[in-house]
């Protein structure tokens, strides 16, 4: 029988894996973006699991937030990123330190 | 095992497995292709516990839009791919990271103690997404709005940020036209030079 708790472990696994996901990625900023996406999922996920736990649409209403919000930063996160490789010919995260003071 | 059963480990490890692929994979376009199929499982994950809206949405948004936008974005910035092995500190510290975190919420998820509360797939007689439109339009109804222009100041921005090439616009420019007289662009020419 699939209990709440299996659903809660997947999701917090699968938060864990994007973390590990964003602390590897060392040359590809693209890769780091789809990190962020994973992340986001989990979280949703594990809104939804508790909107069906309490029997309360509203985690849903907040996922459905969640989601157009993601979908804007994800929109000027690929346009920062396309003009980042014009200037500088690369996406590789180390070469990325012109604000290092 | 029953049938739920069945169909959520299969989905779970698929996701899980997907997305150990996606991070240590070299090629971003096969990571696009994997974030795909972990976006397409986790909708028949949502469609499990009675979000069918959710579960469409993400489908349509995220595979539809979104990632489309990833591969669009992959395909037009030509990016070399490097056999680069980051560094064997990197990939302990964030293994070491992420077992500790996965650790508390484990433990946290167990001291609540869920284990009696399943997720069921029951039997309503309104459907999801008219309870979901139902709070969306009246008590949530400011928020939704602020989405709007959240989407609008995204569409602004992503445009605003990548017009500042300027040299290859086909745009008029006053300054130049101004400036420029009859002697350098009308010659007459005689019968003989023709």
């Amino acid at each position: 029988m699939i209990t709440m708790t299996h659903y809660l472990v997947f999701s917090a696994l699968l938060f864990c894996i994007s973390v590990a996901g964003i602390f590897i990625n060392r040359k590809n900023i693209l890769l780091l973006l789809m990190s962020i996406e994973l992340m986001l999922l989990s979280v949703n996920t594990n809104f939804i699991i508790f909107s069906n736990y309490s029997n309360d649409i509203t985690g849903q209403v907040f996922v459905f937030f969640i989601l157009a919000v993601a979908a804007a930063e994800s929109a000027i996160g690929l346009a920062i990123i396309v003009s980042l490789f014009r200037a500088r010919n690369s996406l590789e995260i180390n070469l990325i330190n012109k604000l290092k003071g | 095992m029953d049938i739920i059963s069945i169909l959520f480990y299969l989905v779970t490890s698929v996701v899980i497995i997907s997305s150990i692929g996606l991070i240590i994979v070299n090629n971003t376009v096969h990571a696009a292709l994997l974030l795909v199929l972990i976006f397409f499982n986790t909708a028949v994950l949502w469609l499990m516990m009675n979000a069918e809206f959710l579960a469409i949405v993400l489908v349509l948004v995220y595979v539809g839009a979104v990632l489309v936008l990833f591969l669009f974005v992959i395909m037009l910035l030509d990016i070399q791919v490097k056999k680069t092995v980051s560094k064997k500190l990197y990939l302990l510290f964030s293994v070491t990271i992420s077992a500790i975190m996965f650790a508390e919420l484990y433990l946290v998820i167990f001291y609540h103690d869920f284990q009696n509360s399943t997720v069921e797939i029951v039997n309503k007689n309104t459907s999801n997404t008219y309870e979901i439109g139902l709070l969306l339009f009246t008590e949530h109804i400011f928020s939704f709005e602020v989405t709007a222009f959240i989407l609008l100041v995204a569409i602004i921005a992503a445009i605003a940020i990548n017009m500042t090439d300027r040299q290859r616009a086909l745009r008029q420019d006053p300054g130049k036209q101004i400036l420029e007289t009859k002697e350098k662009r009308l010659k007459i020419l005689k019968d003989d030079e023709l």
